[in-house]
C-alpha cells in the first residue's frame, strides 16, 4: 500500500515539475535541473552505500567519467545527446564493474582506499590528457541537439532532466522492492548469512558498483549538458562527499532519502549566499552533525516524532 | 643516468619521502590503537603549517616555535578525540570513515576562511643555500626534515617499546577488552595516541612549510601518506616510514625517467595493486578483525 501511494505522490510532482518547468525564468529552471541531477546521483549512490552498505568515496568519478564521454561524444563525434548520454552512463556503469572486479574484496576502510585511490586516478588522466578532455582549465559542451542543426531548447532540455529524473527515481524504487534490493540489504545486513542463503555476495556487490555508477553517469552526461561545461575540479573528492552528505542527511538506504536529501542540500547554497564564505564550513557542520545526532537522516525524523509521542505518553502513565 | 644524477634523485626522493613517512607514522598510530583511520590528518598538516607562519610572525625563536608546534598539536588531537571521535567509536565504518573526513574539511574551511587561499611563503631554519660536497648538492632544509624523521621514528620506536603508556597502547591494540581487564585505562590510550598523531601531523606540517609553501590544499599529503601507510601495512611503524620513504623515491624517479604524468599516478596504481594483492602490506601482521 505504502509503496502504491509512494509512487502516486512521485507521479504527481514530477508532472507538477513539468508543467511548472514552462512558466520559471532561465535561473530558477537551471537551479532546478541542478536538484534533479543531484537527485539521479544520489539515487546511485545509496543503492550502493545505503543498501549495498559499501564506502565509495568516488562516486564523483562516475559522475566524471559520464559528463567526459557525454561532452567527448557530442563535441568530437557529433553525436545528439540522447545517444551521447546514454553512452555516457554505460561507460561509467562498465568502468564500475571493473572497479568493483578488485572493490568486491576490499571492505571498511580498504574499500574506501581503494575507492579514493581510484578518484585520484581518474581526476589525474583527466588533468594529464588535456588535448582530449581540456585539463584543468576544461572544456565546454556543444549545445545538445536532437540531430545535427536543431538545438534543444532551454525547456525540453529541462524536460529531459525530469524525465531521467523521474525514470532513475521509479527504477530506484523497483529495484529495491525487487530480489536485487533485497540481495543488496542482505549483503549489507550479513554477508555471511547472505551467502549461506544461496546469494552470490560478489555478484550483488558487481551489480551494486555498476548500477550506482550508471546512476551517476547518467547525472555527469545530464550535467555535461545543462551547464555547458565541465572541468576536472566539479568531480574530485568534496564533490564525493557533498554525494554523501546527500543520503546521510536524506536517510542511508531509502529512495525517499536520496529525494529529500539532494533536493534540501541542492537548496541550500541559495539560502546560505548570504553568508557565502561560512557555507563550506557550514555544509560540513550538517554533515557532522547528521553522523552524531541523526545517523538514520530525515526520513525517520517524521517516526521518531511518533514514537517520541507514544513513549512520553507511556512513560506518564 | 649518470652515478651523480642517480644519487642527487635518491636525495631528494628521499627527502619528500621522509615528510610521507612523518604523515603515515601520524595515520598509523591511531588506527593501531584504536581501529580509526584519521583521513582529516592531512588537514592537521595544514593546521601546523598555518601554526608555524603565524608563530614566525610572532619573532618567536624557531625551537620555541617547534615546542609550541607540537604542544597545540597534541592539545588538537586530544581535544578531536574527546568532542568528535569517542562517541562514534563504535559506530559502523562508514560513520567514522565520513566523520574524519568531515572534520578534515571543517579545519581546511576554517584556514581558508581565516588566511584566505592565496599561497603564503615562509623561510627554513637553514635558509635556502644549498650545502655542496662531492658534485652533490642538499638543501639543508631536506637535510633537517630527514634528521627530524628519523628522530621522530626513532622516538617512537622507543615510546612503544620502554614506555608504560607505549606497552599499554600495544596491549590494545592487540585485544582492546583484555587489556580494560588488565586495568589498562583504554580511554586514556586512546586520548594519548590522538594526541601523538595530531602533534606529529603538525610537526610535519612545520617541516614541510619552506619546501611546498603554505595553502589550504597541503592536506592533499595524506593521500601519499596513505599509500605509504598501506605499503607498511598500517599497523607497523617502521612499515609506515619505510613506506613513507618508498613514495618519495618511486615517485622522483619514475618522473624522471618516465613523466610527470606517471610520476603522479604511480602511487594511486600502486595502492590499487596492494590493495588487492597485499591488503596488509609488505610489513603488515595478518588482518586483526575487530568485531
Amino acid at each position: 500500500m505504502p509503496m502504491q501511494r509512494g509512487s502516486l505522490v512521485g507521479a504527481c510532482v514530477f508532472a507538477v515539475l513539468a508543467i511548472a518547468g514552462a512558466f520559471l525564468g532561465s535561473y530558477p529552471t537551471y537551479l532546478l535541473n541542478l536538484a534533479m541531477i543531484n537527485v539521479i546521483a544520489a539515487l546511485g549512490l545509496n543503492l550502493l552505500t545505503g543498501n549495498a552498505g559499501q564506502i565509495s568515496l568516488c562516486h564523483s568519478s562516475f559522475m566524471a567519467i559520464g559528463a567526459y564521454c557525454t561532452a567527448l561524444l557530442t563535441a568530437r563525434l557529433g553525436m545528439p545527446f540522447w545517444i551521447a548520454i546514454p553512452a555516457g552512463a554505460s561507460a561509467a556503469a562498465g568502468l564500475g564493474a571493473l572497479l568493483g572486479l578488485p572493490a568486491i574484496r576490499l571492505k571498511g576502510i580498504y574499500l574506501a582506499l581503494a575507492t579514493l585511490g581510484f578518484l585520484q586516478i581518474v581526476q589525474i588522466l583527466v588533468e594529464e590528457f588535456a588535448g582530449v578532455t581540456g585539463g584543468v582549465r576544461g572544456m565546454s559542451v556543444p549545445k545538445p541537439a536532437f540531430y545535427a542543426g536543431l538545438r534543444v531548447a532551454q525547456y525540453p532540455l529541462y524536460l529531459v532532466v525530469v524525465a531521467c529524473c523521474a525514470f532513475a527515481v521509479w527504477t530506484a524504487g523497483n529495484i529495491l522492492s525487487s530480489r536485487v534490493g533485497r540481495e543488496l540489504n542482505a549483503v549489507r545486513l550479513s554477508p555471511h548469512a547472505a551467502q549461506a542463503l544461496g546469494v552470490s555476495v560478489a555478484r550483488v556487490k558487481l551489480v551494486a558498483f555498476s548500477l550506482s555508477a550508471a546512476y551517476a553517469g547518467l547525472a555527469g552526461g545530464l550535467l555535461a549538458n545543462v551547464v555547458g561545461f565541465i572541468d576536472p575540479t566539479e568531480f574530485g573528492v568534496s564533490a564525493s562527499l557533498r554525494q554523501i552528505t546527500f543520503i546521510v542527511v536524506g536517510g542511508m538506504g531509502s529512495v525517499a532519502g536520496s529525494v529529500i536529501g539532494a533536493t534540501v542540500l541542492s537548496g541550500l547554497p541559495e539560502v546560505l549566499r548570504p553568508v557565502k564564505e561560512y557555507s563550506d564550513i557550514i555544509y560540513t557542520a550538517i554533515l557532522l552533525g547528521f553522523l552524531l545526532f541523526l545517523p538514520h537522516g530525515l526520513v525517520t525524523v517524521g517516526e521518531r516524532l511518533r514514537m517520541g509521542v507514544i513513549g512520553t505518553r507511556q512513560g506518564s502513565e | 643516468m649518470t652515478g651523480t644524477l642517480a644519487f642527487q634523485l635518491a636525495i631528494a626522493g628521499v627527502s619528500v619521502g621522509s615528510i610521507y613517512a612523518l604523515v603515515a607514522l601520524a595515520i598509523v598510530i591511531p588506527f593501531k590503537a584504536s581501529g580509526v583511520l584519521n583521513f582529516g590528518q592531512g588537514e592537521v598538516v595544514t593546521a601546523g603549517a598555518y601554526l608555524a607562519l603565524v608563530l614566525t610572525t610572532l619573532a618567536l625563536p624557531y625551537p620555541l616555535v617547534v615546542v609550541v608546534v607540537f604542544v597545540l598539536g597534541a592539545l588538537g588531537g586530544v581535544l578531536i578525540e574527546r568532542v568528535l571521535i569517542r562517541p562514534i567509536v563504535s559506530a559502523p565504518e562508514f560513520t567514522i570513515v565520513i566523520a574524519t573526513f568531515a572534520i578534515g574539511l571543517l579545519i581546511k574551511g576554517a584556514i581558508s576562511l581565516r588566511f584566505g587561499d592565496s599561497p603564503v611563503s615562509i623561510d627554513g631554519p637553514f635558509g635556502m643555500v644549498p650545502i655542496e660536497f662531492a658534485n652533490l648538492r642538499v638543501n639543508p632544509t631536506s637535510a633537517w626534515i630527514l634528521v627530524c624523521t628519523a628522530a621522530v621514528t626513532l622516538a617512537i620506536i622507543a615510546f612503544f617499546k620502554y614506555t608504560r603508556m607505549g606497552k599499554a597502547m600495544r596491549a590494545v591494540s592487540i585485544n582492546a577488552e583484555a587489556a580494560q581487564l588488565m586495568g589498562i585505562r583504554v580511554s586514556s590510550v586512546y586520548r594519548w595516541a590522538w594526541g601523538i598523531s595530531t602533534a606529529i601531523g603538525a610537526f610535519a606540517g612545520l617541516l614541510v612549510a619552506p619546501v611546498i609553501g603554505i595553502n589550504p590544499e597541503i592536506g592533499s599529503l595524506i593521500l601519499r601518506g596513505l599509500v605509504a601507510a598501506v605499503i607498511g601495512g598500517f599497523t607497523s611503524v617502521t612499515g609506515a616510514v619505510i613506506g613513507g620513504l618508498a613514495v618519495g623515491l618511486i615517485e622522483t624517479y619514475s618522473g624522471v625517467l618516465i613523466g610527470s604524468a606517471v610520476k603522479n599516478l604511480v602511487p594511486f596504481l600502486l595502492l590499487l595493486l596492494l590493495l588487492v594483492f597485499r591488503p596488509y602490506g609488505l610489513f603488515g601482521a595478518a588482518e586483526i578483525k575487530r568485531v
